[in-house]
């Protein structure tokens, strides 16, 4: 998704079918399978092995299937993060005084793509698997802050919709003049707020270490997480800023049929 | 700095510049529909949650006074930005489906095929019915204080009696080892939650419990008032988050 000035010429020729605005769209679409793919396998795990080794902490058989994919979730965390942001970071466009209206408006979509891809993120983490959370806490006693969901949903959904968020964040810092003139305060709320969920995993199980159980959902305890969640109200503003500069740059492109 | 949206500007596309708007469209209904399902129900389940998950929570109490009040919060910060800068009267609607979309996945998948929980027993609720009349409302009024007050109100007044037929099957008496239970409890009693002793169920207590048949609607009207206030709060909360604003550090 990630396109520089000194590739337009190369994306517009692209001899397919898809028109000039939606050069990166199987990329969006791969994100959304590869996603796809990596959650729905995750849950499937959690069925095959949850109950049979993921009720007792202090069994060989948990280090052997929870704690084993709990290392390799936080290298798969470090790989991606170091890789995507790199990524983004080294492949800046430098010249963005220089960048065609018809780049611009194709950037925007990429944008908005790269938002959608951490949307369907939070999807995974704010709803399916936060909530399974109390299923799973409901039928097995927690002695760990490691449970068969918890290594799912805080150690890798929590991480991996931040990376994408900050994948957002820079993509639209590096790519477009508005947000590499200034910082879009609704994207940073959009992308710090909900990082702040993730902080907030620290307050959550310390308030666990009084009440190992999942007595009462709406507790006080997970009120960090709630608040962390409305900064994706956020949103809003990215799609006004976004409209905004497209009816701009729409008008300075000549009508095509 | 901040974007403003040039208005004379606003003429209608066509070609290929109508096709691009359109695609545009669609990305942002993708984006919009998972964003609104995990933040609007990570926000609901952890504000509302026990009394949405559990048959047996649903009580004439707590249920019909927490639910509209937390569930009043997204569809109001939404409608401030879709129906003001945009004109889409949907804004509640867009989220409480989302939402109910989210808990139904997670109802079936995460509690039934996981955990075993039978889905009777975590059938979500619904505010569909309310969510329209105040997308209705805010279009025919155009007025943030009249949805207010009278949308606020539906949405909570509406509740208990558009949930009746899905919940009031599970309301019926029955005696239990010498004692009177509904149908509810008994789903309690038989699929243990290990983590939700009884003692904790926040249902029918002190002196409302004694008004018999009239718990419900004072319920419902308490929470049609907090919802007035609740409403015109979260929409200017939506107005705040929709700033588009860029700064020069932060």
């Amino acid at each position: 998704m990630a396109t520089t000035t000194e590739h337009v010429s190369l994306s517009s020729e692209n001899p397919k079918s898809l028109p000039w605005y939606l050069i990166d769209l199987p990329k969006y679409l791969k994100g959304f399978g590869i996603l796809t793919v990596i959650y729905v396998g995750l849950r499937l795990y959690q069925g095959a092995f949850a109950i049979e080794h993921g009720l007792d902490s202090t069994e060989p058989a948990f280090e052997q299937y929870w704690m084993r994919l709990f290392y390799i979730e936080l290298a798969i965390i470090a790989a991606v993060a170091g890789g995507f942001w790199g990524y983004l970071w080294t492949t800046r466009d430098r010249n963005l005084e220089q960048l065609a209206p018809k780049e611009e408006i194709r950037r925007y979509f990429t944008l908005t793509m790269w938002i959608s891809i951490y949307t369907f993120a939070v999807y995974w983490a704010g709803s399916y698997f936060a909530e399974q959370d109390n299923s799973w806490h409901q039928v097995a006693i927690r002695d760990t802050p490691f449970t068969a969901n918890h290594i799912i949903e805080f150690y890798f959904n929590f991480p991996l919709y931040v990376i994408l968020g900050g994948c957002a964040w820079l993509y639209a810092r590096t790519r477009l003049p508005l947000y590499a003139k200034g910082i879009s305060l609704p994207l940073t709320l959009a992308v710090f707020g909900p990082f702040m969920i993730l902080v907030s995993v620290g307050f959550n199980e310390w308030g666990h270490t009084f009440w190992f159980r999942e007595e009462f959902f709406a507790a006080p305890i997970h009120w960090g997480f709630v608040i962390g969640v409305w900064f994706a109200l956020g949103v809003g503003g990215i799609l006004l800023q976004g409209v905004t500069r497209l009816i701009e740059l729409l008008d300075r492109i000549p009508d095509a049929e | 700095m901040s974007a403003q949206i040039p208005i004379s500007t606003f003429n209608p596309y066509r070609g290929e510049k109508a096709r691009l708007v359109r695609a545009y469209d669609y990305l942002i209904l993708v984006l919009a529909l998972f964003l609104f399902i995990g933040s609007f129900h990570l926000h609901f389940a952890l504000t509302v949650g026990d009394w949405d998950f559990w048959v047996d929570w649903k009580d004439r109490q707590w249920w019909p006074l927490v639910t509209p009040l937390i569930g009043i919060t997204f569809p109001a910060a939404v409608q401030a930005v879709l129906w003001d800068k945009f004109r889409l009267p949907l804004g509640a609607t867009l989220c409480v489906a989302a939402l109910l979309l989210g808990t139904w996945v997670t109802r079936v998948f995460a509690y039934h095929y996981w955990n075993y929980f039978p889905i009777n027993m975590v059938l979500p609720a619904t505010m569909v019915p309310g969510a329209l009349v105040l997308d209705t409302l805010l279009m025919l009024t155009n007025s943030l204080t009249i949805t207010s007050i009278f949308g606020g109100a539906a949405f909570a007044l509406l509740f208990y009696p558009t949930n009746w037929p899905i919940f009031g099957m599970f309301h019926q008496a029955v005696e239990y080892h010498n004692s009177q239970l509904t149908v509810a409890d008994l789903f309690g009693f038989q699929y243990i939650r290990t983590g939700m002793p009884e003692y904790l169920r926040i249902i029918e207590r002190g002196t409302l419990r004694t008004y018999g048949q009239y718990a419900t609607p004072l319920a419902a009207f308490c929470s049609a008032l907090l919802c007035s206030l609740m409403y015109p709060l979260w929409w200017y909360i939506g107005k705040w988050f929709a700033d588009t604003r860029y700064l020069k550090s932060i």
